[in-house]
């Protein structure tokens, strides 16, 4: 059974592409065949972060005109068997496709593919509808920022609304060291409010940045880097591994806050 | 002489929404009817602007998501359109919604003449209704502000942040009300979890009203028309606390003490210390 997961966030540049390019790598790493979908039509960025850019020749609108088969426009991912993208038109507006459209293209990827990630566009307009149309389930990404965790519960509430009810979160971008001073929602502050299952904890952390512009999943890199080991740690949680959370906070404050932080305090 | 549009600041945030309280009811609802189901639909003047037909069936599929599911499977549900146009497919995906859900569409009551048509059409049976007598019995109090209150609201998840939840009676939400989310009743409002987001208990103007939640954390808290925000600094407490009205404004007690303290008088319009009141 393969299973179909949007990426979704309500607001943007709070790490969905970044997620669903190093998710998907990290689940091809663990033998695991993926097709990620780039949903978001008209500012396309997904194969960038892949390094595909260059070998995108056909688009999902493409094989939706029936001016391709979809075997042609899936590019494949040459460092990681298994792995492959289905690339968004960059020129095409979103009103040119439609949630049925996206319905077909993902279930037919489903018959071949383990996992189909689909990497939704910020907003909740058609764009959202569209991405999030074919989903069974739904990865959601946030900040511990107060508008971004808003956002997130509207979207939670809008896919819950749509029967999709199995949701993970992700809180990316944590820095502890801020966490620590008060300056920024905690990991526990989000899941509180958000009352949905967490299944990634994200450090922010320049690596991410350095990946993300060669075009290389962190997974693909040093091994042992922080980030990429969240990454795998979350594919690994997908699998339905038990795999604790890293703890962030190790190298912030002294023994009694982080005592404190132990027994909930 | 010259207009200029002005943009005024002054205030404004004070006054609660100015807009006709029976406006704030323009929502999708569900009643019982003998043994069949109302869905009733806001008119096309309660849904003040052009609301996209989207928006409508967003949130009946939210409603029927959050609706205790008090009914037995394939129940008959009468769709009272109203002056609402719907187009055959509009009506399919009513239909499709409801099924969902195990309930079944059958009858389309409507006063405009498309909307019967196309109800005819797709086999459904049709009440045409003329635009002034009333479209039934039942939905009429939706119609109107009437003193008698719906039954109560109970609503069974979290509210999150962009819903809003509109009923002309008493809302009992059994989970969060989430920050950026809304709960505007005729009646009381009762939060089994953490009261985060916007209430207004007795939007129509009963000063009686009041708002209870396990935890307050309110972004804003109305009751007719008193508003009260939280102060900057307030210490979580960890007992159920009770909002209403006093001459001073909204008051937050303990739940526990609340009833022993204080009675409503109906002549100051508003909750008095037992004690003093004698
Ligand atoms: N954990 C992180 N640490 C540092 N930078 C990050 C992290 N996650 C994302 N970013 C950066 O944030 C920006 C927006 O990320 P992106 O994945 O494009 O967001 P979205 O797809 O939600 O709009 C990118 O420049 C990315 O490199
Ligand atoms: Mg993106």
């Amino acid at each position: 059974m393969s299973r179909i997961i949007v990426v979704t966030s309500g607001k943007g540049g709070v790490g969905k592409t970044t997620t669903t390019s190093n998710l998907g790598a990290a689940l091809a790493k663990q033998n695991r065949s993926v097709a990620l979908i780039d949903a978001d039509f008209g500012l396309r960025n997904l194969d960038l972060l892949l390094g595909l850019e260059e070998r995108v020749v056909y688009t999902a609108i493409d094989v939706l005109a029936g001016e391709c088969r979809l075997a042609q426009a899936l590019v494949k991912d040459k460092r990681l068997k298994g792995l492959v993208l289905l690339p968004a038109a960059q020129n095409r507006n979103k009103e040119s496709v439609q949630p049925e459209q996206m319905k077909k293209l993902a279930n037919a990827l489903a018959k071949g593919y383990d996992y189909i990630i689909i990497d939704c566009p910020a907003g909740i307009e058609l764009g959202f509808r569209n991405a999030i149309s074919a989903a069974e389930e739904a990865l959601i990404v946030t900040t511990p920022e107060v508008a971004a965790v808003r956002d997130a519960d509207r979207v939670i509430g809008l896919l819950e609304a749509e029967g999709v009810n199995k949701i993970g979160l992700i809180v990316n971008r944590v820095k502890p060291l801020m966490v620590e001073e008060n300056k920024m929602m905690s990991v526990e502050d989000v899941l509180e409010l958000l009352g949905v299952p967490l299944i990634g904890v994200v450090p922010d952390d320049e690596k991410v940045i350095v990946a993300t512009n060669r075009g290389e999943p962190l997974v693909l890199g040093e091994y042992d880097s922080v980030p990429a080991l969240a990454y795998s740690n979350i594919a690994r949680r997908l699998e339905g591994e038990k795999v604790p959370f890293l703890d962030l906070m190790a190298n912030q404050g002294n023994i009694l806050s982080r005592l404190r932080r132990m027994f909930g305090g | 002489m010259n207009f200029e549009p002005t943009i005024s600041l002054d205030k404004i945030d004070d006054v609660p929404d100015s807009s006709p309280l029976v406006n704030r009811y323009s929502q999708i609802c569900l009643k019982h009817d003998g043994d069949q189901l109302l869905l009733v639909l806001p008119t096309q003047a309660e849904i003040n602007s052009d609301l996209p037909w989207s928006e409508t069936w967003q949130e009946l599929k939210h409603l029927l998501q959050t609706k205790e599911q008090s009914w037995q499977v394939g129940t008959k549900v009468c769709l009272i359109a109203k002056d609402r146009l719907l187009d055959a497919r509009q009506l399919q995906t009513i239909a499709e919604t409801l099924n969902e859900v195990k309930l079944s569409l059958e009858t389309i009551s409507t006063n405009r003449r498309q909307t019967a048509v196309a109800a005819a059409t797709s086999g459904y049976s049709v009440q045409q209704t003329s635009l002034s007598e009333p479209l039934n019995p039942e939905s009429s109090e939706i119609d109107s502000p009437s003193l008698v209150l719906a039954e109560p609201l109970y609503i069974q998840s979290t509210v999150r942040s962009g819903v809003e939840i509109r009923h002309p009676g008493t809302v009992v939400i059994c989970g969060d009300l989430n920050p950026g989310g809304k709960a505007i009743a005729a009646g009381d409002i009762f939060v089994w979890g953490r009261l985060r987001g916007i209430a207004h208990a007795g939007a129509q103007g009963n000063r009686q009203c009041r708002i209870a939640a396990l935890q307050m954390e309110f972004t804003q808290l109305r009751i007719a028309d008193a508003v009260a925000r939280p102060p900057k600094l307030r210490p979580r407490r960890l007992s159920p606390e009770l909002a209403f009205v006093t001459i001073e404004g909204i008051r937050l007690v303990k739940t526990l003490d609340f009833a022993k303290t204080y009675i409503f008088s109906s002549s100051k319009e508003a909750w008095v210390d037992k004690n003093e009141a004698k």
